[in-house]
This record gives C-alpha cells, sequence and structure tokens, in this order.
C-alpha cells in the first residue's frame, strides 16, 4: 500500500492540496443537503399518510368485496374470510348470526360473486385508526337453476386499523333518497 | 481529518494545510493526504447521490404523488366544484334545459361536453313534451386520486325525476368523473356510470 501511493504521489508533479480540500468540502455540502432532503423525505407526516389512505382503500374495497362474495358449496371459507376482514361490532354480528346464515344460503344454493367498479377514501384520520370509504360494485348472484343477475350497489364503509391492518367495522348500503352527508 | 488519522503519531501536530503547501517534507506523505482527501470526496459525492436518489424515490412514490386527503382543502374543494358541477348540469324543469345547458358550457369540457350534447339532443323534445322535471343531488363525493390540475372523483347520486303529475321517484346512480383544472376552475372532462 505504501509503496502505491508513493509511486502515484511520485507521478504528479506537484500536488494541489488546497484544490483537493475545497473538493473535499463541497463534496460534504453536497452530502449534508442531500442527506437533509433525504431525511425529510422520509420523515415526512404528509407521506406516511398518504401511505395509510392507500392501504385504508385497498383493504376497504378487498373487504367489500369479500363480503359480497360467497358460494354455498365452499360455505366455511366463505364465512371465514368474512370474519378475518372484519373487526369490532360488525366482526361480532357476523360470526353470532353465521351458522343461521349459513343454513339459509345452503337451501338457496347461491353462488355470489363480486367485483369492485371503484373505490375512495372519504375521511382518515390517521391517529385513531379510522376511515370511512365509498365503495362502488357490481354484486353478480347465480342462482341454483343457474339464473344469473346483476345488481349494482353503493355501498359506505368505515374501517377501523388493528394490529397494523385495516378491516371493516361498519357496512352498509348508501341511502337513497337520504339527507346528504359528505 | 482523515488525513489526520492515517498520519504517524509524532506527526500530527503540524497536520496542516500551510505544512503541506510548504512541500518540503518527503512526497509520500502528501500523495498519502491528498489521495485521502480525494477519496473522502468520492465516497461524499457517492454518499449524495444514493440520498438524491433515495429522496428521489420517496418523493415520487405514487401515494405520496396522489394528493387526495393530504391536501384537505384541495380535496374539499375538488369534491364541492364536482358534487355542485354534476348537480346543475343534471337538473332541469319541463320550462327548459336551457339552465342545465348553460352551465353545461361552464362546467363541462373535452369528452363529457360532447356526451352531454348527445344526450341532451335526445332528451330536450321529451322534456317539454312529457313534462319531466329532473334533480340531481351528489349525496357522496369521495376523490380518489388528486395531482395537481388533474383529480379523478367517485360520486353517488340521487335522482329525482317526476313525469306529469305522477309521484316523483328517486334513483341511485354512481359515477367516476375526471376533472381537470382549467382557469382556476375544475371542469369535468370524462364521465362514466358505473
Amino acid at each position: 500500500m505504501k509503496r502505491a501511493v508513493r509511486v502515484l504521489a511520485g507521478a504528479r508533479p506537484r500536488p494541489l492540496p488546497a484544490l483537493a480540500l475545497v473538493l473535499t468540502l463541497v463534496a460534504g455540502g453536497f452530502a449534508a443537503w442531500t442527506g437533509q432532503d433525504w431525511y425529510r423525505a422520509a420523515h415526512d407526516d404528509r407521506a406516511a399518510y398518504a401511505a395509510q389512505r392507500d392501504a385504508a382503500l385497498a383493504a376497504g374495497e378487498q373487504a367489500v368485496q369479500n363480503l359480497n362474495t360467497l358460494d354455498h358449496r365452499d360455505l366455511d371459507r366463505g364465512l371465514d374470510l368474512w370474519e378475518s376482514s372484519t373487526a369490532g361490532e360488525l366482526h361480532d354480528q357476523l360470526a353470532s348470526g353465521r351458522d343461521e346464515f349459513a343454513e339459509q344460503v345452503k337451501a338457496a344454493k347461491t353462488v355470489t360473486t363480486a367485483r369492485v367498479l371503484s373505490g375512495a377514501v372519504t375521511e382518515l384520520d390517521d391517529r385513531a385508526g379510522r376511515a370511512r370509504v365509498l365503495v362502488a360494485l357490481r354484486v353478480t348472484v347465480r342462482a341454483s337453476d343457474g339464473a344469473k343477475t346483476d345488481k349494482d350497489s353503493r355501498m359506505l364503509g368505515e374501517l377501523t386499523r388493528t394490529g397494523g391492518r385495516w378491516k371493516l367495522s361498519a357496512l352498509g348500503q348508501a341511502p337513497v333518497g337520504g339527507t346528504p352527508a359528505g | 481529518m482523515t488525513g489526520r488519522t492515517a498520519e504517524p503519531a509524532t506527526e500530527a501536530a503540524d497536520d496542516d494545510g500551510g505544512e503541506l503547501l510548504a512541500g518540503t517534507r518527503g512526497t509520500s506523505r502528501r500523495g498519502l493526504r491528498r489521495l485521502l482527501l480525494v477519496g473522502t470526496a468520492a465516497v461524499l459525492v457517492l454518499g449524495g447521490c444514493g440520498f438524491l436518489h433515495a429522496a428521489h424515490r420517496l418523493n415520487s412514490a405514487p401515494s405520496a404523488e396522489n394528493r387526495a386527503l393530504t391536501d384537505t382543502e384541495a380535496t374539499a374543494r375538488v369534491a364541492g366544484e364536482v358534487g355542485n358541477a354534476l348537480a346543475r348540469v343534471f337538473s332541469y324543469t319541463p320550462d327548459g334545459t336551457a339552465a342545465a345547458e348553460r352551465s353545461a358550457r361552464t362546467v363541462l369540457d373535452g369528452r363529457a361536453a360532447r356526451q352531454y350534447d348527445v344526450l341532451f339532443d335526445r332528451v330536450r323534445g321529451d322534456v317539454a313534451e312529457q313534462r319531466v322535471t329532473l334533480s340531481t343531488r351528489a349525496v357522496r363525493t369521495g376523490v380518489v386520486e388528486l395531482d395537481g390540475d388533474r383529480a379523478r372523483l367517485l360520486v353517488f347520486l340521487d335522482q329525482t325525476s317526476r313525469r306529469g303529475t305522477d309521484a316523483a321517484t328517486t334513483a341511485p346512480a354512481q359515477l367516476t368523473v375526471t376533472a381537470r383544472l382549467r382557469d382556476d376552475r375544475w371542469r369535468i372532462v370524462d364521465i362514466t356510470a358505473r
């Protein structure tokens, strides 16, 4: 190493240490400036809030779709998914009414599938872990005789964050002809 | 500073720029010092570039660029203006669609304006003939995306219509709307029924 340095230094006519010093200082300034820039971006509250908004919307759309999907041939998996997509009061309601509902669907022999057409978050309380979403949905019900009916519905969902995951805590149709809100 | 640690301890005291400029000592130490300075500068520049890249990636993430809800003022504004615009252009009385069509000229643009013209060419006659009243209300408006002068919204509408002396009926409608900010006003450029 020492020899390599000596050879390198000797090959040059005269060192320019002042220039090297200035270059180093400029480089230091550059690193400090960009580092600060990065730190700000990484600790931007707005970015964290935006990420929560997107997480809430994705979870909300998926949960609404899950709760509008059920196959009478695979009830247990469908209803398990209902329970894992929900929290709070909605979860308790679904869990307590599960057996009764399963009987009804088994008797009706229906297959229900849903597709989310569009969704939006209307409210987000990042700290409390609460959000409200609008979801436009197309629900397709296939009856036991093979007849298929499509129904468009518009849902209002309330989400609660539990253990870092957003889950539906309330879900209902947006009322028609009611009082406007939001 | 980095040079100092690499020097033998006995020479650390006079290790400064003056001694370097004088150039009376051997070239090896000078070279080593210069090499260290250049190396430090290179590391700092590389680190800076890394920071720049990381910051850019964070700032240009799709979720960060979407200002829906993060910019509450702009979000409320676009939701309000689009909701009002839809209510105005889809409300009319048997006495004419002129007011609605006048509103449409100021708040619709592009494809939405063309769709609207086609629709109203069709209904204009019926409205007068069958004494149709339509009143539209935006009951829920959600901003899906907001990026500077472009926005995408999901709007739930209630449309109450009455034909002659029949009872009024209210029907729901769900629209996704694309809007653009032009001349400091949000204009609807595309409407898709959901």
